[in-house]
């Protein structure tokens, strides 16, 4: 149990072995995380393989204190303090999904930057490709219409390019078409009546 | 045709713009803690200014009031009367304890000197504790009943009404 005494010093700096040992390390127990998340179910973590594990957990993780960052990219103090505690979860055995759950049960569903697959949530991960797939057959389905069925109702056909007469045609009549050329030469400034050579 | 389109527009849109209308204003964070009627995590956790380690366990038998809170915290000024004008009401019925979140011990010191204060303020300096109980901000309370569970959270600061509803669900103070 507890002592009656404790140095207030003792749990701040690792206390020397065989001492103070058990003041110290009483001074900062916390629950055991097997009470909530049962053993161990992964292999226990050290150097290089440790370090990649954290990064990779931490960003599963919602740093409580900021606005949508994980525990992986927040300079946060609270944020690290979780990093630092999900590196000694790993570093005791603990797999991702059993440190998920671990602070799942402290700060709810909220805490898992990526929604578990499970109930409700199976709508977040299913919708978007349903979506996008329902798009697609709406798409090709237009697309892959048979030829002669249109869309929009028959309107009257557009004008053609034959049908309309060029724009230095005259007519036969002589008198006539002296008027016409006068009238282009005043409505389009063409010289003469006679249009300027198409330009490009 | 164009009703179809129509009627199944609707039936996508219809729901999503529900789901927003009902959800604005709400801030993600203030749901209700999934831990309320749980075991309230156990901890061992040095006290300011020496004396024995506090641990919840040992406290089993009556109601505890855990304030999570730091002195840059403008609103646990104002609760931090509140809580020690109803721990030296309630006296030895229930036991208040305040945890440090995020603060240095000498600055708690110097704002307990000055404001006062009737129970044990712990130093949770890993933060393990913080997150054991899913701390998104202080000031937040926790009321755990005399089985060890957790019976209420409030999260802001507390005043007098509060506390002593929170209290009785704790199954502490006079209901």
């Amino acid at each position: 149990m507890l002592l009656t005494v404790s140095a207030p010093a003792a749990a701040q700096a690792p206390a020397p072995a065989g001492q103070t040992g058990f003041e110290a390390a009483d001074a900062a127990a916390q629950e055991d995380p097997r009470e909530v998340v049962g053993a161990p179910k992964g292999a226990a973590l050290a150097g290089p393989a440790l370090e990649a594990r954290t990064e990779e957990v931490a960003a599963l993780l919602r740093c409580p204190v900021c606005q949508g960052l994980s525990i992986a990219d927040s300079p946060a103090s609270m944020a690290t303090k979780m990093k630092a505690r999900v590196r000694e979860l790993l570093a005791a055995g603990y797999d991702e999904e059993q440190i998920l759950a671990y602070f799942e049960r402290s700060y709810g569903e909220f805490v898992r930057l990526e929604p578990p697959r499970r109930g409700i949530n199976w709508l977040v991960w299913l919708a978007p490709p349903m979506a996008l797939l329902g798009g697609l057959v709406l798409v090709s389905r237009v697309f892959m219409r048979p030829k002669g069925v249109s869309v929009a109702p028959p309107g009257p056909p557009a004008p053609s390019a034959d049908s309309l007469p060029s724009r230095d045609a005259l007519p036969d009549d002589p008198a006539l078409a002296r008027n016409v050329l006068r009238i282009r030469e005043q409505a389009y400034g063409w010289p003469g009546g006679v249009p300027p050579a198409e330009t490009p | 045709m164009n009703r179809r389109v129509l009627a199944v527009g609707l039936l996508v849109v219809v729901p999503l713009i529900g789901i927003l209308v009902l959800n604005i204003g709400r801030d993600p964070h203030a749901f209700n803690s999934p831990m309320i009627g749980r075991p309230a995590p156990t901890f061992t956790l040095r006290a300011l200014g020496g004396g024995e380690p506090v641990s919840l366990a040992a406290l089993r038998g009556r109601p505890v009031v855990i304030n999570f809170w730091a002195t840059w915290c403008v609103p646990c000024y104002e609760e931090h009367a509140v809580l020690v004008a109803a721990a030296r009401e309630a006296g030895d019925s229930v036991q208040f304890l305040g945890v440090i979140y995020e603060d240095d011990a000498d600055r708690v010191a110097d704002f307990l000197s000055r404001q006062g204060s009737a129970y044990p303020s712990l130093m949770d300096d890993d933060g393990k504790t913080a997150m054991a109980y899913g701390i998104y901000g202080v000031p937040e309370t926790f009321f755990v009943d005399a089985q060890g569970r957790i019976a209420a959270k409030y999260t802001g600061p507390l005043h007098r009404e509060a506390l002593a509803e929170n209290l009785v669900l704790a199954g502490g103070g006079k209901s």
